[in-house]
C-alpha cells in the first residue's frame, strides 16, 4: 500500500535567515559573530525565541539547522555534516536510504537547452520524467515543467493552455511549448532575492539554497517564466518514489515553505549525465549540452538554426532556446 | 545572445583553441563510419576531450531479420501487386512517396538482405539512414551533427545515436501520435495557464 508521508518541517524556513541581514558573499567573520552569538543566546531564552519565530509552536526546534550556514560559505566539514543530518532525516521520515551529494560546477561548461518545436508533440514524458527524478510531490501536485499548447502561428501565451488532455497528441492546428526554468544569464528571480537564498552558478545554473530560503516568494514573482515553485506544505512523497540519488542544491526532499525550481537535473549533468527530461523524451525534441564546446549539440543549433527565446523583450538571456526543423 | 557572450571570453577561447588543436593531433581526420563502429568528433573540449558517438545497429531490432530466410526461395516482384501473405499490413499501411514508391525502391532485388540506394549501391540495414539521406539530404546534416535525431549516454563522454528506422518507420514515416501523460492539477480558484 502506497502510503504519504510527511516531509521536512525546518523552522529555518521562516526564521533561518536571522532578519535580511544574511551576507553570502564569503563573510566568514560576519556570519562566525552571527553564530557565536546566537550559540551564547542558546538555552532557554532561545528556544522561546526560535520557537515564536519560526511559528513552529509545539515541535521541538532543531538547532543545527536553525544555525547551519549559508551553502557558499560552508566549509566541507559543515557541508558534510548537514548533508548526513539531511540523509538521516530523509531516512527517518521516508525509510529509504538516499545519498545527498554535491557535484560542483565544471570549469569551461556552460550549460544551455535547446528544444524544437517541430519534433515536440506534447506527450508530457518529460513532466512525469522530471518529477520522479527531483522527487516532486503529487499531493499537492508540483511540476516543474509546464506544456502550453497553443495554436499554430500564434504566440499569444495567455490563449494557450497546460490543461489540454485529448486522447491523442499533437492535435491538428496546435503546437506544443515546453516551458521550464530557463537559466538566465540575467535572472531577476536572482536580484529580487532580499537573502541571497538563490544564485547563478558558475556554469550557468540557477540554484536555491533551499535552508537559506526564507520563503518570501519575491523570486517567484519576478520570474516572467513562472519557472518557480513554492511549498505551501510540507510536501508528501511516497517512499517508493524517492530518488535516493541527490543533490544539496537541486533535487533534495525541500522543506516547507522555501522556493524550489528546475536545476537541469545538476546531480545529473555536473557528472556527464543528461537531464531527466531530455533521456525521457521519446522524440528527440530536446537538445542539452556545454554552449561554450564548438562540437556540442546545443552549440550547432545556436549558430545553424534559427533560435529564439521566450519573452526576449525583457532582456532575462535565458539558457534556453527554442528552435525549429 | 548567449553564445556571443562566451567568444567575448579570452580565457574561454584560448581553451576551446588548445583542446581542438590537441583533439586534431590526437584523432587526425574524420573518417566514414559504419553503424556499431565509433565515430570520432574533432577533439571537442569540455571534461572529457575525446568523444566518441555509436550508431545503434538496426538488425538486432527487426524481428524477421535476415529476409532471405524467407524470400531465399522466392521469386521477386519487381511489380506492384497486392501483398498476399506476412507483408499484407502494407497494402493500406504504406504512407510513403506518394504510391509512387514500391518495396524494391529501397529493398535489393538482387540481395533481398540489403537495401539500395537511388544510385544503386547496396548498404546493409545498420546503414539505412545512407538510404534515406539520398532523398532527405538536410536531415543528415542534421543528424550527423546531433542536431536532428535521439541521441543518448553523457553530454560531455560517449554517445548513442539512433538510425532513422527507429523513430520513423520506413513504410509510414510520419512520428507516430502518443497518448499524453495526465495534465496538471488545475490550481484553486485560478484560470489555467
Amino acid at each position: 500500500m502506497k502510503k504519504s508521508l510527511p516531509m521536512f518541517r525546518e523552522p529555518e524556513a521562516s526564521g533561518g535567515c536571522g532578519g535580511g541581514s544574511c551576507d553570502s558573499d564569503g563573510h566568514e567573520d560576519h556570519d562566525e559573530g552571527r553564530r557565536d552569538f546566537l550559540r551564547m543566546a542558546a538555552g532557554a531564552a532561545a528556544v522561546g525565541v526560535a520557537a515564536t519565530a519560526t511559528g513552529c509552536g509545539g515541535e521541538k526546534p532543531d538547532y543545527e539547522e536553525l544555525l547551519q550556514k549559508h551553502y557558499r560559505v560552508m566549509t566541507d566539514d559543515e557541508k558534510k555534516r548537514v548533508f548526513a543530518r539531511l540523509e538521516a532525516k530523509t531516512k527517518a521520515l521516508t525509510g529509504v536510504t538516499v545519498h545527498i551529494s554535491d557535484p560542483q560546477p565544471l570549469e569551461g561548461v556552460h550549460y544551455a537547452y535547446a528544444l524544437n518545436l517541430s519534433h515536440c508533440n506534447g506527450n508530457r514524458r518529460c513532466v512525469e520524467a522530471c518529477a520522479r527524478e527531483n522527487n516532486l510531490p503529487n499531493d499537492p501536485e508540483m511540476r516543474y515543467i509546464r506544456v502550453i499548447e497553443l495554436d499554430n502561428g500564434s504566440q499569444h501565451l495567455e490563449k494557450g493552455t497546460v490543461h489540454y488532455a485529448p486522447e491523442k497528441v499533437p492535435q491538428k492546428g496546435k503546437f506544443y511549448l515546453p516551458v521550464q526554468c530557463h537559466q538566465c544569464d540575467n535572472p531577476p528571480c536572482v536580484r529580487a532575492c532580499p537573502t541571497k537564498a538563490t544564485w547563478k552558478e558558475p556554469d550557468g545554473i540557477v540554484v536555491v539554497d533551499y535552508n537559506w530560503c526564507i520563503g518570501c516568494r519575491y523570486c517567484q514573482a519576478a520570474c516572467p517564466y513562472h519557472a518557480r515553485r513554492f511549498n505551501w506544505v510540507a510536501p508528501s512523497i511516497e517512499p517508493d518514489r524517492v530518488n535516493p540519488n541527490q543533490g544539496y542544491l537541486s533535487n533534495r526532499i525541500r522543506p516547507v515553505g522555501v522556493v524550489e525550481k528546475c536545476t537541469f537535473c545538476l546531480h545529473r549533468t555536473r557528472n556527464g549525465r543528461y537531464p531527466a527530461c531530455y533521456e525521457v523524451c521519446p522524440t528527440g525534441a530536446r537538445k542539452f549540452g556545454n554552449l561554450a564546446d564548438p562540437q556540442s549539440e546545443v552549440r550547432k543549433i545556436v549558430e545553424n538554426k534559427r533560435v529564439w527565446i521566450l519573452k526576449e523583450e525583457l532582456g532575462t538571456e535565458p539558457r534556453f532556446f527554442y528552435f525549429y526543423g | 545572445m548567449s553564445a556571443k557572450r562566451f567568444h567575448r571570453s579570452a580565457e574561454g577561447r584560448t581553451w576551446v583553441g588548445k583542446c581542438s588543436l590537441l583533439g586534431a593531433l590526437l584523432l587526425g581526420a574524420c573518417h566514414p563510419h559504419a553503424p556499431g563502429e565509433k565515430e570520432h568528433s574533432e577533439g571537442p573540449p569540455g571534461p572529457t576531450p575525446v568523444v566518441s558517438v555509436t550508431i545503434e545497429p538496426r538488425t538486432p531490432m527487426l524481428p524477421a531479420y535476415p529476409c532471405s530466410g524467407c524470400h531465399a526461395d522466392r521469386q521477386p516482384h519487381p511489380e506492384k501487386y497486392v501483398l498476399k501473405e506476412f507483408h499484407e499490413v502494407r497494402n493500406h499501411e504504406f504512407q510513403h512517396g506518394e504510391d509512387k514508391f514500391w518495396c524494391y525502391q529501397c529493398h535489393s532485388v538482387k540481395n533481398i538482405d540489403k537495401l539500395v540506394t537511388a544510385t544503386g549501391e547496396l548498404v546493409s540495414f545498420d546503414e539505412a539512414f545512407l538510404l534515406c539521406t539520398g532523398c532527405h539530404g538536410d536531415k543528415l546534416k542534421d543528424w550527423r551533427a546531433g542536431m536532428h535525431g535521439l541521441l543518448m549516454g553523457n553530454w560531455n563522454g560517449d554517445k548513442r545515436k539512433k538510425s532513422c528506422p527507429a523513430c520513423h518507420d520506413p513504410h509510414d514515416p510520419r512520428y507516430p501520435s502518443l497518448k499524453p501523460e495526465k495534465p496538471p492539477a488545475a490550481s484553486k480558484g485560478l484560470k489555467a495557464f
